[in-house]
């Protein structure tokens, strides 16, 4: 049980013989396992990150090629009933929050599982633990979603998609415009679904910081193609193919980096905690510079 | 998601059509369209239509948009044409027709009618021709055979009043429609919407806020794709929270609608108020008097066509109560 990718290509336009179309994702090969994966995909605007994750969930159907989403087959004919392979693969869309529209945000979190045919009993339980997962308290959840801040927004709204218990999480750009605070908690909220919960997240991100944090593999998107698909610490460590593809270290890697040209210090770059970082300098400092 | 999304039914190429003022469009197609709710006489009206068909042949563009306007209103136009036909009762008897129906007649009209909904799926173009079709032949079958047990026998009796009505009333729609899409189809909306502004500039003089409701005009026009582009985002995101807008009952279609709905409100008003900030921020001032960068010029071929359409207004409006044309 996967969501596998073979030779899938997709295009906005319709395919026409003798006519050259633009493919948003073009001939693409993945695999993604159903448990423990926590990916980042990362690439330039236009590269086709948000068409993947729409092929994900088959919100949108692949031009040529087929995917197997959790055992359903997804190709270009395709006749299956889409609705299932929603549920078990939860899309969060960039700025979930203009999704929102019910009276309270309770009410907002419980459309989903209802939605996906839960009993109504089911679904309040479902939604209360899921929103008492995201961090939100009783009173916001009595609340109007209009009423709220953007953060506790974004929180129903993952809420929302939380609920109705899917097997695979995708989020696309979900910690754009939130406060440092808001992110580190939506991270560690990431973190323990993942852990805790078994369950594969994939984020859309530009942020290295986030990548370098949560991610352990990452997807590398250019031109609809994918260039790299790894580890994450492997990937930092290739300098050349980051300044190809015009990808960011995580700031923590540009301190160390600097450092070391400007310093002149004989010291490894590749710390992903500023606990490691510190063990490092200390390690090439300490006994001069106490 | 990249595909530039095309609004209103601007047909780009080069034409001396296109090239006309849209001041000089709009007020062409309005004496056009006086001229035409003047004219008495059926065949002046044919030749008016005849004159809509010339200049739509030097526009450039192919026939079939112009019969792409028609296929919209053909079930209303098949309608009059027989209501006229069927229900005047004046002027000259022409012709009787008795239709007999007979149960063997009314099953291959029922079949006819079966075959005809059934076909929607394979049949998907000329759906129109094709009711004709079936129309024709269930009234034919009527007409000629009486088979079987005969359940009823009744006449229709067409008059050639009835005959000249039907016939003068769908040429008066083909044209205005012909000579609507051939201004639709010849200039960019924006174009459309300053063109207007400039002819109705005068009624500011009555306390009309003219710019200002052109402008609303304009920027309606413009958010029109990006209000379009947010609707298909927020329906791929309720589709992830399981809403099928394809299948459901009543009572959960209502809820799905209100799931794109109450968005599409919310973002809507926050794209207003952003465009509002915006345009202050960028000095905009409501009725404050505003120059234009495109500035509408007529030129030799202006003069000509207004004044060719006006000549024709005259002669119509002459005919009319001289020789009751």
């Amino acid at each position: 049980m996967a969501i596998n990718f073979r030779k899938v290509s997709y295009s906005y336009s319709s395919l026409k013989k003798n006519k050259q179309v633009k493919f948003a994702i073009s001939d693409v090969n993945l695999e993604i396992s159903e448990k423990d994966e926590f990916i980042a995909i990362v690439g330039h605007t236009g590269s086709g990150k948000s068409t993947l994750v729409q092929l994900m969930n088959a919100l949108l159907i692949p031009s040529l090629g087929e995917i197997d989403i959790l055992g359903t087959m997804i190709h270009p004919r395709v006749k299956a009933k889409l609705k299932p392979i929603r549920k078990k693969v939860g899309l969060v869309f960039q700025f979930p929050e203009y999704q929102l529209f019910e009276e309270t945000s309770l009410k907002d979190i419980v459309f989903g599982p209802k939605n996906f045919g839960m009993s109504a009993e089911e679904a309040m339980q479902k939604a209360t633990e899921a929103a008492h997962l995201v961090g939100l308290s009783d009173d916001i959840l009595e609340k109007s979603p209009f009423a709220i801040s953007g953060g506790q927004m974004r929180k129903v709204a993952i809420a929302g998609i939380l609920a109705s218990n899917p097997d695979v999480l995708i989020l696309d750009e979900p910690t754009v415009g939130l406060d440092p605070f808001g992110k580190g908690e939506l991270l560690k909220l990431l973190k323990k679904i993942n852990e805790q919960e078994h369950k594969s997240i994939i984020i859309i991100t530009h942020d290295m910081e986030v990548v370098s944090e949560v991610a352990k593999r990452v997807i590398v998107l250019d031109s609809a193609t994918i260039v790299y698909d790894g580890d994450t610490k492997a990937l930092f460590k290739n300098e050349e193919f980051l300044m190809k593809h015009n990808l960011d270290y995580p700031e923590l890697m540009k301190l160390m980096h600097s450092l070391r040209e400007k310093l002149g210090l004989d010291i490894d770059i590749h710390q992903y905690s500023v606990e490691e970082a510190y063990q490092e300098l200390y390690r090439v400092l300490g006994d001069t510079h106490e | 998601m990249n595909e530039k999304i095309v609004f209103g039914q601007y047909y780009n190429v080069d034409s001396w059509l296109h090239r006309l003022d849209p001041r000089t469009k709009l007020i062409a197609v309005f004496l056009y369209m006086v001229a035409l709710f003047v004219i008495k006489d059926i065949y002046l009206l044919g030749a008016f239509l005849g004159l809509a068909i010339i200049v739509i042949a030097t526009s450039k563009i192919p026939l079939v948009k112009f019969l792409n306007s028609l296929k919209m209103v053909s079930f209303i136009l098949l309608f009059t044409f027989f209501f006229q036909l069927l229900l005047r009762k004046d002027g000259e008897l022409l012709a009787t027709f008795s239709f007999h129906m007979t149960i063997a007649n009314a099953l291959i009209i029922i079949t006819l009618f079966t075959l005809f909904f059934l076909s929607k799926k394979i049949i998907k173009n000329f759906r129109v021709v094709l009711l004709c079709v079936v129309l024709i032949t269930g009234f034919y079958v009527q007409y000629k055979f009486q088979f079987s047990y005969l359940l009823f026998t009744y006449q229709v009796r067409i008059f050639d009043s009835g005959l000249m009505m039907s016939l003068y009333i769908l040429l008066r729609i083909i044209t205005l429609l012909f000579i609507s899409s051939l201004l639709t189809l010849t200039t960019k909306p924006t174009d459309l919407n300053n063109g207007l502004e400039a002819i109705l500039k005068p009624l500011k003089y009555i306390g009309i806020k003219v710019a200002t409701l052109t402008m609303m005009i304009s920027i309606a026009l413009r958010f029109i794709p990006t209000l379009i582009n947010e609707a298909e985002k927020i329906l791929k995101a309720q589709a992830s929270r399981g809403v099928d807008f394809k299948e459901g009952k009543i009572g959960a279609k209502v809820m799905q609608i209100i799931s794109l709905l109450v968005p599409m409100f919310v973002i809507a008003y926050k794209r207003a108020y952003d465009l509002a900030d915006a345009m202050e921020a960028r000095g905009f001032i409501p009725d404050a008097p505003r120059t234009s960068i495109n500035l509408l010029k007529y030129r030799l071929s202006d003069y000509f066509t207004l004044g060719f359409c006006l000549v024709l207004l005259v002669i119509t409006i002459y005919l009319r109560i001289f020789y009751a044309l």
